[in-house]
């Protein structure tokens, strides 16, 4: 009877606590759905209940910065800024795991240093840099200054599943007189998919979520992403929080869907980088 | 006769070489030499001129930066305390709070049906982005429209309600709170995973001594748990060192009012594209490098050492 | 030797991948770009402007006319200053520019004129046709840099007059030579009504319209020119004349008259819904409610100035079609467009040659109050820079803790020029 009464205590609790963390998502959405002088003292007043998705077509075909362009322009920049560090990354996570030489764990040691730089760090130079490339409001400029920036994390994750892969299928292999190349891409790399996965959530999110790196490089309206998108959809004199809102939720969820289908891999890759080595 | 050669320049050697070279090409041009120009620039003054660390002093006798002249009035004077106060407020107040929130949550919902439901409702705000988050902090404070002052007349505390994010002793702890509110999902899934890797016979065991739960959990739960703890720990401080987005779009450019949630990279962003100072900006961001290096360090040293 | 092969792939697939991204990537980008030089055959001109919205819809008939005129394309792009500041500077070190013509503060303008990033349009503005000091805020060493377009006037206090009359306020509201206990009075007849949450509400965006209310205040109880020399830096914030305005007019209303600093287009609404009975906002208000002439407006009494805040624009020296920006350029400062624009609502002309009967009924309300007052340059937007955000930050530090008054116009003096 005792245990029953902690039980139901327990659940009362953990479910409230659910409820109580969705609540301002749900008053984005209400805004979102609703006219503005209906919220406005409160979204959950629904004396009054007109709810529409007028607010969501207008925030995708904006005429000044329509989201729907934006998205498919976040795209174009997260899939290659994902796909490049994963490739790059994991050939050298796959080195630091297996090659010894001399200055390894130092070089090492400075790639996991580099996760610390915060990227205000590089606004200034990183223009500079781009610029005299000529990769200033162009998708390859961006894309290589994610997969740089994501590479620290991703060479650490991999390097740390790596070490956790029995070597003696590698060893075995090298004995038949395979290189060490075909050893990575024949046997390392499709035992590594489950990790590689959970890289591709992580990094294509962050790349997603990004503002940053995007408002300082891209700037063409045709080519801002949509999380730039977001705060330009007000005026100086203006702001429709409807329109707003809709944009809001519409970026969260392309990052929300991933999690909701690929949780396991999202959580996975949120806790193994970090905990063992 | 066969030329030797140094087993640097060897075949072998050289296909070894090759995995690490994208990599470090990458990392050499777009972060290592950025971060390097940012550090040079930090040593001189606008016309060039090499200075040494006045910049740094200079900084840090800012208001901006650091305001103790006068703590007694606490958030409410001119700059708050300085954005590196502030920093430290956060780190003080969210760290412990996000840290114990996900721990005690990751324990209560070992037990609870439907747990993964609530795990995702508690995570959202981890894949939300943080401008967007920005925009809902801003709402969520509000006087009208914002849940938080639903909730505290719900509860019959009708006084209490006001803009939040109006006042500038307020500014900052809704800040806090609301990036707690986004930030604890991490803690509580980390940990989650780690109570997983805890074999069922320790608390069996503990059980068999007659051991109280409190004991258990901290002689046996908390201690294994430590891998995790550091995780958390570690990835919150970064965090909440370079926190700007939220602070940016909830408290405004000039950072609440009176700058009372000011910090360091909102400042090193207002001086770089507000004031054109970049030197300024340029030791701000140093300054803010070295702080999240020592975090890093501390770390490094625990994860390479195994 | 296998190995051999194995090199060739390994480095090939590597560097393989990387260029192959690249090059798919810049090639999709180039043909973007060959498609939007194709389509600039007549020249498309980009004008960047901060509104949105219906402020946005009420600027475009003045540019459609000035289509029809040429037979140029024009495109408006909404980009708030706040948000241009942090891309424009690095823009131009890259010798590139977001626009044709571009909406900015004049602060700005100055800023970066000196280094050659803007054109010089001297030779295409006479001072003659516009209200004095206009062109002041853009000219360096005697040369323009920029255009002004129409602008908004901050006139004082909005109420609806349905409110006012369904509360018998309304023959309480201050006469133009009243004193400043009239206006109090009206305060104390709203609050007494007990219909209210606060009689003002303040309106807030990171701080600039409570910027508005206060200059109201100092130009009413000081005069204009103290205003010109606040903006001038020939007068202190510290100085009791300053401090005083402060301390004795606006701090004591600050408690229970004026609300807590709102999102001001929350504000708005708020005003409709009869919570709060006045707004202190500029001219443009009118272009957002449901029904402009159920407004009503006064200043304080004994006002002898108002802010004028002219939207001024420039040429990015890296502009592809000069020649046609300096067109639209005449164009944007001529009667005829901003006689379009005024038309909308809400903005008043430079050009002095726009005559009274382009304005629309509410606007002359406005033009009534303005009647031999002299018009002023806004204080925070004029001086820019690091000044603006902490005057901002500062005032909405005030708005809630008045005891901090000392502090708070300390702080705002070290960052005056």
């Amino acid at each position: 009877m005792k245990i029953r009464k902690t039980t139901i205590i327990i659940h009362v609790i953990a479910w409230s606590v659910a409820l109580i963390w969705i609540l301002p998502f749900l008053g984005v959405l209400m805004t979102s759905i609703r006219p503005f002088n209906e919220v406005l003292f409160g979204w959950w007043n629904f004396a009054d209940f007109h709810p529409s998705f007028n607010n969501f077509v207008e925030a995708w075909n904006h005429p000044n910065v329509p989201l729907g362009i934006g998205m498919r322009n976040s795209f174009l920049v997260a899939i290659p800024s994902t796909l490049i560090p994963m490739l790059v990354a994991s050939l050298a996570a796959y080195g630091f795991a297996r090659f010894s030489f001399p200055i390894r764990d130092y070089i090492f040691a400075f790639i996991v240093l580099i996760m610390a730089v915060p990227q205000q760090m590089i606004a200034v130079p990183i223009f500079q840099i781009m610029n005299s490339l000529g990769l200033v409001d162009n998708y390859v400029g961006l894309i290589l200054v994610h997969s740089a920036w994501g590479l620290a994390w991703i060479i650490l994750f991999m390097r740390n599943f790596f070490l956790t892969l029995p070597i003696e299928i590698e060893e075995a292999a090298r004995v038949d007189g395979a290189s060490d190349f075909k050893i990575f891409y024949k046997i390392v790399l499709p035992m590594a998919l489950p990790a590689l996965a959970s890289v591709a959530v992580l990094q294509f999110m962050w790349v997603w979520n990004d503002f940053f790196l995007a408002l300082i490089l891209i700037f063409d309206s045709e080519r801002l992403l949509a999380t730039q998108r977001i705060p330009l959809m007000r005026g100086v004199f203006f702001v429709d929080w409807g329109v707003l809102s809709a944009a809001s939720i519409l970026v969260m969820m392309v990052p929300v869907l991933i999690y909701a289908l690929l949780q396991k891999y999202y959580i996975q890759g949120m806790i193994g980088w970090t905990v063992k080595g | 006769m066969r030329i030797k050669i140094p087993p640097f320049f060897s075949l072998p050697a050289l296909i070894r070489k090759s995995f690490f070279a994208p990599a470090l090409i990458l990392i050499v041009f777009f972060v290592v030499f950025p971060v390097l120009q940012t550090v040079y620039i930090s040593f001189f003054s606008p016309s060039d001129e090499f200075v040494g660390f006045d910049n740094y002093f200079d900084v840090l006798s800012q208001k901006e930066i650091v305001n103790v002249e006068d703590v007694s009035k606490g958030l409410s004077q001119p700059f708050g305390l300085g954005a590196l106060v502030h920093n430290m407020i956060w780190i003080s107040i969210h760290l412990p709070l996000s840290l114990f929130s996900g721990l005690i949550l990751a324990i209560i919902l070992r037990d609870v049906k439907g747990a993964s439901i609530v795990k995702s409702a508690i995570f959202l705000g981890m894949v939300t982005p943080m401008i967007v988050g920005g925009i809902i902090l801003r709402f969520t404070f509000e006087k009208n429209v914002g849940i938080v002052n639903g909730l505290l007349t719900f509860l019959g505390l009708e006084q209490l309600t006001r803009s939040w994010m109006a006042y500038a002793e307020t500014t900052l702890f809704a800040l806090i709170f609301g990036s707690v509110w986004l930030w604890t999902g991490f803690s509580m899934i980390v940990y989650s995973a780690g109570l997983t890797t805890i074999p069922k016979e320790y608390y069996e065991a503990a059980k068999i001594d007659g051991a109280s739960s409190f004991r258990t959990f901290f002689h046996i739960t908390f201690p294994l748990l430590k891998p995790m703890t550091i995780t958390v720990v570690t990835m919150t401080l970064l965090w909440e060192l370079k926190i700007f987005d939220i602070v940016f779009v909830a408290a405004g450019v000039s950072g609440g009012p009176g700058g009372a949630a000011n910090v360091l990279a909102l400042q090193m962003w207002n001086w770089a594209f507000r004031a054109f100072d970049f030197n300024r900006a340029a030791t701000v961001a140093t300054i803010l490098t070295a702080l999240t290096l020592v975090i890093t360090i501390w770390m490094t040293r625990y994860m390479v050492k195994k | 030797m296998a190995t051999n092969t194995e090199i060739g792939i390994a480095v090939l697939v590597i560097i393989g991948i990387i260029v192959s991204a690249s090059t798919l990537f810049y090639t999709l980008d180039l043909t973007s770009r060959i498609a939007a030089i194709e389509e600039k055959l007549p020249p498309t001109l980009t004008v960047i402007g901060p509104w949105a919205g219906k402020e946005m819809e009420a600027f475009l008939p003045a540019l459609q006319r000035f289509e029809r005129l040429t037979g140029y394309k024009v495109v408006f792009k909404t980009f708030r200053a706040e948000d241009l500041a942090p891309i424009l500077p690095a823009q131009f070190a890259a010798k590139k520019a977001l626009g044709d013509v571009i909406f900015m503060w004049a602060s700005f303008i100055r800023e970066q004129a000196p280094d050659g990033h803007i054109l010089e349009v001297t030779d295409q503005i006479d001072k003659a046709d516009f209200s004095t000091g206009t062109y002041d805020p853009v000219t360096v060493d005697g040369k323009l840099w920029g255009g002004a377009y129409t602008g908004k006037v901050k006139p004082g206090f909005w109420y609806r007059n349905s409110t006012f009359a369904k509360y018998n306020l309304t023959q309480y509201i201050p006469a133009a030579n009243g004193t400043y206990a009239d206006f109090v009075t009206l305060l104390n007849k709203i609050e007494d009504t007990g219909a209210f949450e606060n009689p003002i509400v303040s309106g807030d965006k990171d701080g600039w319209p409570l910027t508005d209310a206060t200059e109201h205040f100092l130009i009413t109880y000081g005069d204009p020119q103290l205003q010109k020399d606040l903006l001038a830096g020939d007068v202190s914030w510290t100085s009791t004349e300053v401090r005083a305005i402060f301390a004795d007019r606006l701090v004591p209303l600050l408690a229970g008259n004026f609300s807590e600093p709102i999102d001001w287009t929350t504000g708005v609404e708020l005003l409709w819904e009869e919570e709060y009975a006045l707004y202190f906002m500029g001219s443009w208000i009118t272009g957002m409610v449901d029904d402009p002439d159920d407004l009503g407006v006064f200043s304080l009494p004994g006002v002898e100035g108002f802010v004028f805040a002219a939207d001024y624009f420039f040429i990015p020296a890296y502009t592809e079609h000069p020649e046609e920006a300096k067109e639209l350029l005449d164009f944007l400062v001529s009667e005829e467009a901003q006689s379009v624009q005024v038309a909308q609502g809400g903005h008043l002309a430079t050009n002095l040659d726009v005559p009274l009967t382009a304005y629309p009924v509410v606007d002359k309300r406005v033009a009534e109050l303005m009647v031999g007052k002299e018009l002023l340059l806004d204080l925070d937007d004029t001086i820019g820079g690091e000044f603006q955000t902490t005057l901002w930050s500062q005032l909405r530090l005030l708005w809630t803790s008045p005891t901090a008054l000392d502090s708070v116009l300390a702080a705002i003096e070290a960052k005056a020029p």
